[in-house]
């Protein structure tokens, strides 16, 4: 369901696609490259994003999903590594599940949330790909909870349209709580439920002290995001040192 | 006094760093009493003059051999600097030794970590607009203008008027909360799409050092509009009902009542039903005149307190002239009904400065000075019955999914306050 693809472009000094859940972002990474004097900073690399929505040129709503971004990757990426630079993040949207949400022209107040995952893990492994030293990696999910309380992961159209809450939730590779994007109406009794089964997918692991005994509803077994995409870079680094294997062990 | 400036105007040239600080001397007083020492006073520390900080300064060599007047005296007794120097050459260190101070930590503002700003509000200033509100909260101000201007049905493109008018149903089995909610969206959903809400964030030159004249709306007023565009939606604070202009054909005239019921009934089939003609669209326009951090909150705050301000003339369709006529009669104005009170609180995330590594300071409701040295930032949204409309965070990792809870009790706490401001007017 999760389809991941390193390295696409090939001029770009990294890039990457990402599809999940009927949205679907080719990332590309250019840097460290000069930086304009305007937005030279003097201790840290500047991060520039730019998302491009998938009909029509962006607008105040991808302003606001750049920031979000902007400010989330400042604190992924090793910045103070490459002072005085510029790192340029551009996202393009490829499919979205408004298409089918929204026929015709998509308001501008329509909820922007649900292709924040995917915007996020785009740029992280387009990051991967461009070998940007970064203090950790990501992984994000879009969950949404159902009239009757219940907590759907990767919602479709459908689910979105009927659901009382949307959250977005992204982890650090060390566990850490690094993005929230929860709209609708909630209780924190729902949203820690939704913490939960989020940090389940996304890093594996419950909190070692957390209290949810009723995670047991979810037997079946869940591949978790971090292992997705570590499969897929460590898929990608085996077809690129495929030369330096001697030929009888790559028979084996 | 002299020397102190000369040093002030070396230290480009001077590498220093902050050895020690001296314990702060805080003014007496209640935090509040505090508060409004530091508010007069226009600096950043509490009481300037009384907080001092101690640097050492390794001189520069060229110091030693030419014009050396007094800076090797300083050796022994490190100079002195005021408090907002001192904000100005190490603001995270400045910072930190504030919330480290001995008792209790303390904001440069004089308020505790989770004290907030507590907003002043006048309402209906603005002549020309339906409804307006001046808000001030800390140094941060703000003017908020709703004025409703007229959509006709037949200026939407796509029109659905089936979806309008399916509504108008009495629902009298549907009224679980469920289907309260769902009905509530499915009103937003309408509003979203017909664009009913229009609100629109201006930071005005000069509101803060860092805007510079002329250019486009920085990204910073861009999010902000978003925010508060989506929260408008998500929150259910208005309804599609109170928008909408009808059109009522003349009630079945009385006079005639009685008389002639066969050619009534004739009549009453031929009247069109009561339909939707126009809407209401509010175009909500914020504009900073000042920023000192939080302007979410102050800009959420405006546009409550404006909302709550507004009344719409009496607005009806006249199917003669083909037109949405208005009363100019006061008395026929409508207050326009909030149906929740969504009431946000920010904070940001302080990670001390370098020696202070592995701690965090959460502070409710920074102002620019400690905006500046926060990255990581949560915003929580709180509606009625302590149900959380939105939870808004990026930029680090320390807020877990174990602080959110009391966050949002705190977010609960600034609610009441407001609900009370805003429903009442100033204490």
């Amino acid at each position: 369901m999760v389809n991941v693809t390193l390295s696409p472009l090939y001029r770009a000094d990294g890039s990457a696609t990402f599809t999940s859940n009927g949205y679907s972002v080719i990332a590309a990474v250019n840097g460290p490259i000069e930086v304009q004097r305007r937005d030279e900073l003097p201790e840290e690399a500047a991060i520039d994003v730019a998302i491009r929505p998938a009909a029509g040129v962006g607008g105040v709503r991808e302003r606001h999903l750049e920031s979000i971004i902007q400010n989330t990757l400042r604190h992924v990426i090793l910045v103070s590594a490459h002072p005085r630079t510029l790192i340029q993040i551009t996202l393009q949207i490829v499919a979205s599940q408004d298409d089918s949400l929204y026929p015709g022209n998509l308001p501008q107040a329509a909820s922007n949330v649900p292709v924040l995952p995917a915007l996020l893990q785009a740029s992280i492994l387009a990051l991967l790909s461009a070998s940007i030293p970064l203090s950790m990696t990501l992984t994000a999910t879009l969950i949404s909870v159902k009239e009757n309380g219940g907590v759907a992961p990767s919602p479709s159209a459908q689910d979105l349209e009927a659901a009382t809450s949307i959250h977005v939730l992204a982890f650090s590779s060390h566990g850490d709580l690094l993005v929230v994007e929860s709209e609708g109406y909630f209780t924190m009794d729902t949203w820690e439920k939704v913490y939960a089964k989020a940090r389940l997918i996304c890093h594996g692991e419950k909190e070692e002290d957390s209290e949810s005994e009723d995670l047991s509803m979810d037997t079946e077994e869940v591949t978790k995001l971090e292992d997705i995409l570590k499969d897929a870079v460590r898929q990608k680094v085996a077809a690129e040192y495929r030369w330096k294997q001697s030929p009888d062990s790559a028979a084996t | 006094m002299s020397d102190r400036k000369g040093l002030q105007m070396e230290f480009s040239y001077v590498r220093c760093r902050v050895a020690e600080t001296l314990p702060l001397e805080l003014a007496p007083g209640s935090p509040a009493k505090r508060l409004r020492a530091a508010g007069n006073s226009q600096s950043f520390g509490p009481i300037p003059g009384r907080t001092k900080f101690a640097l050492q300064i390794q001189h520069p060599p060229f110091l030693h051999n030419g014009n050396q007047n007094n800076s090797i005296h300083h050796r022994t007794t490190p100079p002195t600097f005021p408090a907002h120097t001192f904000a100005k050459l190490a603001p995270p260190t400045y910072l930190t030794a504030h919330l480290t101070s001995k008792g209790v930590p303390i904001r440069p503002s004089g308020r505790s970590p989770t004290q907030f700003r507590t907003p002043t509000c006048h309402a209906g200033s603005l002549t020309h607009a339906h409804g307006s509100a001046v808000v001030r909260c800390g140094d941060t101000a703000g003017v908020c203008g709703v004025r409703g201007e007229i959509l006709r049905v037949e200026d939407v493109a796509d029109y659905r008027p089936k979806m309008a008018e399916e509504e108008e149903r009495v629902d009298t089995e549907m009224h679980s909360f469920q289907n309260v909610r769902r009905e509530k969206r499915e009103d937003s959903e309408e509003m979203a799409r017909l664009g009913l809400l229009v609100p629109n964030l201006e930071l005005a030159t000069g509101c803060s050092p860092t805007h510079l004249p002329g250019g486009p709306p920085s990204t910073l007023a861009q999010t902000l509009s978003q925010r508060i565009l989506t929260l408008l939606h998500t929150s259910n604070l208005l309804s599609v009902h109170d928008l909408r202009i009808w059109f009522r054909p003349p009630a079945s005239a009385p006079i005639c009542r009685g008389q002639e019921h066969e050619v009534m009934r004739e009549e009453e089939e031929e009247i069109v039903k009561a339909e939707v003609k126009a809407f209401w669209v509010l175009y909500i326009d914020i504009l900073f005149i000042s920023l000192d951090g939080n302007p979410f909150d102050a800009a959420c705050f405006a546009l409550l307190a404006a909302l709550c301000n507004t009344r719409l003339p009496h607005a009806w369709y006249d199917a003669d002239r083909e037109l949405v006529l208005c009363s100019d009669d006061p008395a026929e104005s409508k207050q326009l009904h909030l149906y929740d009170m969504p009431v946000p609180l920010s904070f940001g995330v302080f990670e001390g400065d370098e020696e202070a590594k592995g701690k965090k300071w959460i502070l409710a409701d920074m102002d620019g000075f400690e905006e500046g040295l926060c990255r990581e930032n949560v915003t929580i949204v709180v509606g009625e019955e302590k149900r959380v409309v939105r939870i808004e965070k990026d930029g680090g990792g320390n807020v877990g999914g174990r602080d959110m809870r009391r966050l949002v009790e705190l977010a609960v706490q600034r609610r009441r306050e407001w609900v009370l401001m805003l429903r009442d007017g100033p204490p």
